[in-house]
């Protein structure tokens, strides 16, 4: 890839003398762009590249006092016990289902709601709609799992007084690992359906409207048309943002899911990243743990690249 | 020049790697023979050193504490000692993280104050050299200290690794009263239901029956709480005894003619589980008991409306005190009655380390000696005589009207809130054994076991071995039991959680901790 970028450089006809100068002379008259760009540049060799370098703890017995080169190697010891280790099928299990689940379910959610608030014509019921959805985006994830907690509590919170006033038993949701994925996944879907429809509703609004008209006259019902314009209309933007939501798969909702975690339900709710914080950082175990959040990051990863590699294939759409 | 690029970063790197290296190795070997103290450091009396040192120490603060400077000990010790300390203060909540990013980033404060500190984290950063060894200064510099691990061999076996190295001190607890959880039960209420007080666990199910359905505190509802307990595993460990389940060395580990068995796989585990998924189920025991917050238990302790739970001393409930009265183990369905929750005399292990930064351990070690004579305990737990406490019959006591704020007294002591390092012995135990307390200890006195194990100190190989045992089992366990207990799964799945536990190698920790005993019986 770069040494293309260089070559093009090369034959471009009047940076013959230096290969160099060109690409300076370029920046010197877009400076404001670039500088602008240094920012972000900084920002991920800072936080995103630099740390790459502690990786090898992954591959070593981290000792502190040693630093991380000082450490002895232990090649794929800690893959080894990891992979061997009671809870492996356990953590991948829960991790992949309770994200898969969410992305069948909570994915296509919002762009539901965005083609409906697309379809009112009362400017000022959509408005409203729209602000209902998407406020809950703003309440903090500790306070979300604090309303979660008095909700469903099983004396005191108003869906059980419902179930019982209606002749059931109280259920513990919170409690019962058969309840977790629901009520992670619905509460999502509460939090954020609003907040990601926005990006549906602008690309909708950027459908042509001559489209409408001419289907109208055609005769297309109003499912018709949100079937064969709207949607194939904002398709390249459901698979962008598809490809971004698999970009951080296997790390989505840690904090959600760690605050309700107990130990009765952690036999669902028991994820590779709470693990990886619960047995690293509070058990001091720094390399087993970066082995297994690398082992996290490396399924991500193919996840990743296989996914674009479907949607480039089926609809010309992908991130690269 | 693109060619090169590669080779450079190479070489840069390496260089610079075998620079942090060199500084790092250097660093080290520097600090350890600074050349201040030595002729500095007074190896008696008071001040400890002419010139004043400051110190950094890293500390856990309880939710019931005031900042630590503000507390007189710190205060008054400063001006007598010349040692100013600064402290860093981490919430309880987030201690455990804060601890460990402290050493893995190895940005070390001098020393670390009630650090809670595990054998296991005591070996892992001292054989790193995060932490130095400490058995030398003890020798010279910390006499009281040294007195009390002579008096008691205990001591010093159990904070010393095979390597003969003491990384951490502990808070030493003397007076008996206070390494016991007492079993505290409502007397109002069983002589308003006209019951006796149980002696067995079968007496104990139809009391809290009782308790539930007799309406004991007259208000016409079925509101009391028949039983409740801290959060989690804590009422396993009140119970325990009951059933014949004791917990020696630091562990779910019973010994019985020199061996070693981890009990939890055993029948006798399982009996116990049963007896608490039959009081779970009837609503005898707490339902938020693996859900409530320390807090509220305390509320729970202080509202009267409890029938039987568990706490070391009753200043939680001091207005209500004398509803309660303690009494002794219950006797199982096997015969078993045992006190098995009870922690060795070194109840506080880790309580303070001295890190390899720190430029005058001697000072330190002096510092820290203060807290195990009857004097610096005092002062540590009673503040200043006259204005928290006065003398009666040469034994501290708080002043009335400071304790009419109950509050106040967290405030001025770091003890409050637990793991301080220090000496808790008759003579400063005014406040937490007060006579109800010790006839409660009494009750418990004939249960409580010969011999106590403390945790057994592994050298670093093997204590990494047990790291990763335990580090699967225990959460297993953990989960496993709660979820018997609530009933979220039957007792016929019983054989698979053996498998289980077999799979995760318990026989392996076994083997490790009996060789561990072996060793210490030696």
């Amino acid at each position: 890839m770069k040494s293309a970028k260089t070559d093009a450089t090369i034959t471009m006809p009047r940076s013959h003398p230096k290969k160099n100068s060109g690409l300076l002379r370029q920046m010197g008259k877009r400076l404001d762009l670039y500088l602008m760009l240094l920012l972000p540049v900084t920002w991920y060799l800072v936080f995103h590249y630099a740390p790459l370098y502690g990786l090898q703890i992954a591959f070593k017995n981290f000792n502190p006092a040693k630093g991380i080169l000082g450490s002895s190697w232990e090649g794929f010891g800690h893959f080894q016990r990891f992979f061997d280790s009671y809870y492996f099928w356990r953590l991948l299990w829960n991790t992949l289902s309770i994200n898969l689940f969410s992305l069948l379910i909570a994915f296509p959610i919002p762009i539901l709601l965005a083609l409906i608030i697309n379809e009112i014509r009362n400017k000022t019921f959509s408005k409203w709609l729209q602000n209902i959805t998407y406020i809950p985006h703003f309440i903090s994830v500790v306070v979300i799992v604090g309303i979660l907690n008095v909700f469903l509590s099983p004396h005191t919170g108003p869906v059980n007084l419902l179930i019982e006033a209606f002749g059931g038993t109280p259920i513990r949701f919170l409690e019962e690992a058969g309840w977790f994925k629901t009520i992670f996944i619905s509460s999502n879907i509460w939090q954020n359906m609003g907040w990601q429809s926005i990006i549906y509703i602008a690309a909708l609004s950027g459908v042509n409207p001559h489209l409408y008209e001419a289907a109208k006259m055609d005769g297309a019902s109003r499912l018709r048309r949100i079937w064969h314009i709207s949607l194939p209309g904002i398709a390249p933007v459901v698979i962008i943002l598809l490809i971004l939501d698999i970009g951080h798969f296997m790390n989505i909702g840690f904090e959600k899911i760690l605050l309700m975690q107990n130990n009765l339900n952690l036999e669902s709710s028991d994820v590779i990243s709470t693990f990886v914080y619960t047995t690293g950082i509070l058990k001091g175990e720094y390399s087993y743990t970066a082995a297994i959040g690398l082992f996290n990051s490396i399924i991500n990863l193919l996840l990743l690249l296989l996914v674009n590699r479907i949607a480039r294939k089926t609809s010309e759409t992908s991130l690269w | 020049m693109r060619k090169h690029w590669g080779r450079n970063m190479i070489m840069m790197m390496i260089a610079s790697s075998l620079m942090v290296a060199g500084c790092s190795s250097g660093g080290t070997t520097n600090e350890s023979s600074p050349e201040v103290s030595k002729n500095e450091v007074h190896a008696t009396g008071f001040p400890i050193v002419d010139q004043p040192v400051n110190l950094k120490m890293f500390t856990r603060i309880a939710p019931v504490n005031g900042p630590f400077k503000e507390m007189p000990v710190f205060q008054d010790y400063e001006k007598l000692s010349q040692v100013k300390v600064d402290f860093i203060e981490a919430q309880t909540d987030g201690f455990q993280e804060k601890k460990n990013l402290l050493f893995a980033s190895n940005e070390l404060p001098d020393a670390l104050f009630r650090s809670g500190i595990s054998p296991l984290e005591a070996i892992r950063y001292g054989s790193a050299g995060q932490l130095i060894p400490l058995e030398g200064l003890i020798d010279e510099y910390a006499p009281n200290l040294k007195k009390l691990m002579d008096q008691y061999p205990e001591i010093r076996s159990g904070i010393t690794t095979p390597e003969g190295h003491i990384y951490a001190i502990p808070g030493i607890v003397t007076l008996s009263a206070a390494r016991t959880d007492k079993k505290w039960i409502n007397q109002m209420w069983l002589d308003k239901l006209n019951l006796e007080v149980p002696e067995t666990t079968e007496e104990l199910y139809n009391v809290l029956l009782a308790f539930r359905d007799g309406d004991p505190n007259g208000n016409g509802k079925q509101d009391e709480l028949p039983m409740t307990a801290r959060v989690g595993l804590a009422v396993v460990s009140a119970m325990s005894g009951s059933f014949g389940l004791d917990s020696q060395l630091g562990y779910n580990i019973n010994i019985e003619n020199d061996k070693v068995s981890v009990w939890m796989g055993s029948d006798q585990n399982k009996e116990m589980l049963m007896y608490l998924n039959k009081l779970y189920k009837e609503k005898l025991l707490d339902q938020e008991i693996f859900s409530h917050t320390e807090a509220q238990y305390l509320a729970k302790q202080g509202s009267g409306n409890t029938g039987f739970f568990f706490d070391q001393t009753n200043n939680n409930f001091l207005s209500i005190q004398d509803q309660y009265t303690g009494i002794a183990p219950l006797e199982g369905p096997q015969g078993d009655r045992l006190q098995s929750q009870a922690l060795p005399i070194a109840r506080d292990f880790g309580a303070f380390a001295i890190t390899s930064v720190n430029k005058y351990p001697e000072v330190t070690m002096r510092w820290i000696d203060y807290f195990y004579s009857d004097e610096g305990s005092t002062l540590l737990r009673f503040g200043r005589e006259g204005e928290h406490y006065e003398m009666k019959d040469g034994i501290p006591y708080y002043k009335e009207d400071f304790l009419k704020e109950i509050a106040n007294q967290a405030k001025i002591t770091p003890y409050a809130g637990g793991g301080a390092p220090h000496l808790i012995s008759e003579q400063v135990a005014s406040f937490i054994n007060p006579p109800q307390v010790q006839e409660a200890q009494q009750k418990l006195d004939p249960f409580m076991p010969k011999v106590r194990y403390a945790a057994p100190m592994f050298d670093e190989q093997t204590a990494q071995e047990v790291n990763i045992l335990r580090n699967d089992i225990d959460k297993y366990y953990e989960e496993q039991s709660t979820k018997f207990i609530v009933g979220a799964i039957g007792f016929d799945k019983w054989e698979q959680f053996q498998a289980t536990l077999k799979k995760m190698k318990i026989e392996e920790l076994e083997k490790l901790y009996q060789d561990a005993y072996d060793k210490m019986k030696k």
